[in-house]
């Protein structure tokens, strides 16, 4: 059994509510699609694990589902920079959750040139939780962004496990240079989709 | 195109000033090299037109005290003497081109329409307005964020940061930007709308207002 436990059913649950009900919201009849997909991923027993062990916490059910955020993750690309927007207020909307927390690398990008926007929320669900509640609290994490933004974080991903690159510096320098022309092209995109829609 | 002119002789000034009005550039005539190195500190110009021997001070003490506080505005010398020294003194001093004494009007008219053309070779490589810096070499827009600038919307910038708080019409964008390729309003405002997102993406303190009758204009905010 992995370090979830008999919670695990629980939280597929909860990520595959959660994502039914993003669906249902992100498809409004007679509009366009508000997002261009929608993945999502319980976090491996590996990961978890590690994270804890990095965060100096025991490696327990307890602090995997209350101490990481991040064990149930949502992610939604967008076409335009609007729609991330109008998708995060969806979000704020849907019955049942509590936003914990919200952080705009779209509007402050990471120094490294990173952009999305990232909510934790948390759910309650007809279920039990870790902590003994019934209707339980579950955390999750949604990463909002453009397909852009998408793709430079895919490649950006693929960096980060190759820790031997010579040129490390000038390739982080560059790829810092290709998320500056990616959001130049999305600001841009947006604006011309203003002009059209006017 | 604004014109600083600095020349002692009343009569040859307001010629020349009246003249190059004529032709559609805004002129600030001045009668020497002290005048002329106030009001280039005062003002941007886009080119400027200095005698060489003035009272108070010569041309060619005004254009080293003018370079030596970083302006970089084309300038060109009239000149009595057409001694080579003259010439080259004034040309290390960091003038850019020379007319002697008598000149043709429309041969000056013609050298600032060229210096005019090359005009972005003199063209510094970090603006700054506001909380902005305008990076021409990395093609980068900074503020709290970067992002990257097409080459035409880092001439548009440029040309709103060299006219702060100034009206500009679309007629002057088309000129100064797309030179002879077509334009039109449209495109103006299109590309203006591009610098708008991208200003605000950054996170700038500054804003390019659009009037009514196709005028723009950038402020702090």
């Amino acid at each position: 059994m992995d370090i979830y436990g008999t919670y695990r059913q629980t939280m597929d649950k909860v990520m595959q509510d959660l994502a039914d009900r993003i669906r249902a919201g992100g498809n409004p009849s007679g509009h366009d699609k508000l997002y261009e997909h929608l993945s999502c991923r319980i976090k491996s027993d590996e990961s978890a694990r590690e994270k804890l062990r990095r965060k100096g916490l025991e490696e327990s059910t307890e602090n995997a589902l209350l101490k990481l955020k991040d064990t149930i993750g949502l992610r939604i690309v967008c076409r335009f920079v609007d729609d991330v927007y109008e998708c995060v207020r969806l979000i704020r909307e849907l019955p049942g959750l509590r936003v914990v927390k919200e952080k705009d690398y779209i509007h402050d990008a990471k120094p490294n040139g990173y952009r999305s926007y990232h909510m934790v929320i948390e759910v309650t669900v007809d279920e039990e939780d870790v902590a003994g509640n019934n209707p339980g609290h579950y955390f999750a994490e949604i990463q909002l962004r453009t397909i852009a933004m998408d793709t430079w974080a895919a490649l950006e991903h693929e960096l980060k496990y190759k820790k031997d690159i010579s040129n490390q510096e000038m390739i982080v320098r560059e790829l810092r240079r290709c998320a500056n022309d990616l959001a130049a092209c999305d600001i841009s995109m947006q604006t011309l989709r203003k002009l059209i829609l006017s | 195109m604004k014109i600083l002119l600095a020349e002692d002789e009343e009569d040859l000034r307001d010629v020349v000033t009246e003249y190059l009005r004529f032709q559609g550039y805004q002129v600030t005539p001045v009668c020497n090299g002290a005048e002329a190195f106030k009001a280039a500190k005062e003002d941007a110009f886009d080119a400027m037109v200095l005698d060489v021997m003035m009272p108070v001070m010569d041309g060619i003490t005004a254009i080293k005290k003018i370079r030596e506080i970083g302006n970089t505005s084309p300038a060109i010398f009239l000149t009595a003497k057409s001694q080579v020294e003259d010439r080259i003194e004034g040309l290390d001093a960091g003038a850019d081109d020379y007319l002697t004494k008598p000149f043709s009007m429309e041969e000056l008219s013609a050298r600032l329409r060229a210096l005019g053309r090359r005009k972005r070779d003199y063209r510094p490589r970090l603006l700054k307005f506001g909380n902005i810096e305008l990076d021409m070499e990395q093609s980068e827009l900074k503020a709290i964020n970067t992002i990257s600038l097409a080459q035409k919307e880092i001439r548009l910038l440029s040309y709103f940061i060299d006219h702060p708080d100034e009206e500009i019409t679309a007629e002057d964008l088309i000129k100064e930007v797309w030179d002879k390729e077509q334009a039109n309003n449209d495109m103006v405002m299109m590309y203006v709308s591009f610098l708008r997102g991208k200003l605000e993406s950054v996170q700038a303190n500054v804003m390019i207002e659009c009037g009514e009758d196709q005028s723009y204009r950038i402020r702090e905010l």
